[in-house]
């Protein structure tokens, strides 16, 4: 063998990290989603979208805009706490790719296998609306701060409903390795069958994490001007953009894992097409939600997410505890 | 990761710590100086065209207090389940019994909680 240096970077494990699971492809996958978005938003609503960035459709256009707004001016308003408000967009970037290292996109090909992958993802997940929180305050500004209190009670409303609906999974396979899951699901037929409610409430309240319409209350544009994102300059916003999408990513990929069989599919089309076909499919439904629905109130969200959502996610883990022990002879 | 003699969490870790380098160093260059032309209009906090008036880390009324409460008792019950849901197939329906009990135990509580937190008054 010669070089180290090269060894190193042509190591399966290096090119995980930095290349195909990892932080490269994030990070183009991230902006391809934003055109994405803007594409179907704009067919939904018979408009062009971007069209002029490349021969294809405008798929550079996110691309464009990155370089649009690296050379924006960087104005930070007067008192602003300048280490949080910067580092929070970040951190929420590093939560969105901590969420990817977990996901199983073909058998061997993840960058960490972990026993307990399910309530590792939705932990991590459950640190961001704090990360919104302290963005917003730090900005020194009304409809930032407004944004960041409305992320933290919206978790309320979403958070139980979340845990509960994975819940009917862990019940039925009896694993909360991610992996393991999809094992059972090559033996059994794919979870969305037996946990359709689930796969709905899971939906819904990914949904709501996500802030997404029509659960985006704290970047409610025409409420409170993007909300936490409002005071951030060109190049922060850019990065503070990055995270939706990241998530966006994640949460498709963990439904795609959990529900829909992951990565497995009949066998002349390789697993990790498969993986991205099924990932697309829920990426699209989330999208279409943004332009089919409306916003809610936030009173309303929380009184469904504690009302509707938690005894539906309560009838969920009823069917799933009769589904593991049969239902007994009266 | 394993086939390359590396455990699991190490991988995992190193892939997070990867992640928080290659960010600072874009945020670095994200921030580094550019010919900054500060003015107090452009430095004002964002009030959609107003003159901003007062401080913006202003005092704020926690509203929808009881649903807070409600969710920081309930979030650690909804985690207990999850070790039953783990084991049921081990345990079968004798593990049943407790958390049964457990959720006679936790529900009415929480009704009664909803009941209260719906009202507007206590908002």
């Amino acid at each position: 063998m010669g070089n180290p240096i090269i060894d190193l970077l042509t190591s399966t494990y290096f090119l995980e990290i930095a290349v195909f699971p990892g932080l490269l492809s994030i990070a183009i996958l991230g902006a391809l989603l934003g055109w994405m978005e803007r594409k179907l938003t704009a067919r939904v609503q018979l408009r062009v979208g971007p069209l002029y960035a490349s021969p294809a459709g405008g798929i550079l256009q996110m691309f464009a805009d990155i370089i649009k707004l690296l050379f924006k001016e960087l104005t930070i308003p007067d008192g602003a706490d300048r280490f949080f408000f910067i580092m929070s967009p970040v951190t929420a970037l590093i939560i969105g790719a901590a969420l990817l290292g977990l996901i199983p996109f073909a058998p061997g090909i993840q960058i960490a296998n972990i026993e307990v992958g399910l309530p590792v993802f939705l932990a991590i997940v459950t640190l961001s609306p704090t990360i919104v929180l302290l963005a917003g305050w730090s900005a020194n500004s009304k409809f930032p701060f407004i944004g960041g209190l409305r992320a933290l009670f919206q978790q309320t409303a979403y958070e139980i409903p979340l845990w509960l609906s994975t819940l009917g999974v862990v019940i039925v396979t009896g694993t909360l390795s991610l992996t393991g899951i999809i094992e059972y699901q090559q033996n059994s037929g794919w979870l969305i069958v037996p946990q359709l409610l689930g796969a709905f409430l899971f939906l819904v309240t990914s949904t709501a994490e996500m802030e997404r319409l029509p659960f985006d209350l704290p970047e409610a544009e025409s409420e409170i001007m993007m909300g936490w994102q409002a005071e951030y300059p060109g190049p922060l916003f850019m990065l503070a953009q990055g995270p939706a999408f990241v998530k966006l990513y994640a949460f498709s990929a963990l439904f795609t894992t959990i529900y829909l069989g992951g990565y497995l599919g009949p066998a002349p089309i390789p697993p990790i097409v498969w993986f991205f076909l099924k990932t697309i499919l829920i990426i699209t439904l989330i999208m279409l939600f943004r332009s089919t629905f409306p916003r809610v109130r936030l009173d309303q969200l929380l009184r469904q997410g504690w009302t509707t959502l938690l005894t539906l996610s309560i009838a969920n883990i009823i069917i799933a505890y009769f589904l593991v022990v049969g239902i007994p002879a009266i | 990761m394993v086939a390359q003699g590396i455990p699991e969490e190490t991988g995992y870790i190193l892939f997070l710590f990867a992640a928080t380098i290659l960010l600072v160093v874009v945020v670095r260059i994200v921030i580094s100086p550019r010919d900054p032309r500060p003015t107090p209009e452009k430095r004002a906090p964002f009030e959609s065209g107003q003159i901003s008036a007062g401080p913006g880390r202003t005092r704020f009324i926690i509203q929808y207090y009881p649903y807070i409460l409600m969710f920081v008792v309930y979030d650690v019950i909804a985690m207990f389940l999850f070790a039953w849901a783990l084991n049921l197939r081990a345990l079968g329906s004798t593990g049943t019994i407790p958390v049964l009990i457990f959720m006679v135990v936790a529900l009415p509580p929480l009704a009664y909680a909803l009941h209260l937190a719906n009202q507007r008054e206590n908002w």
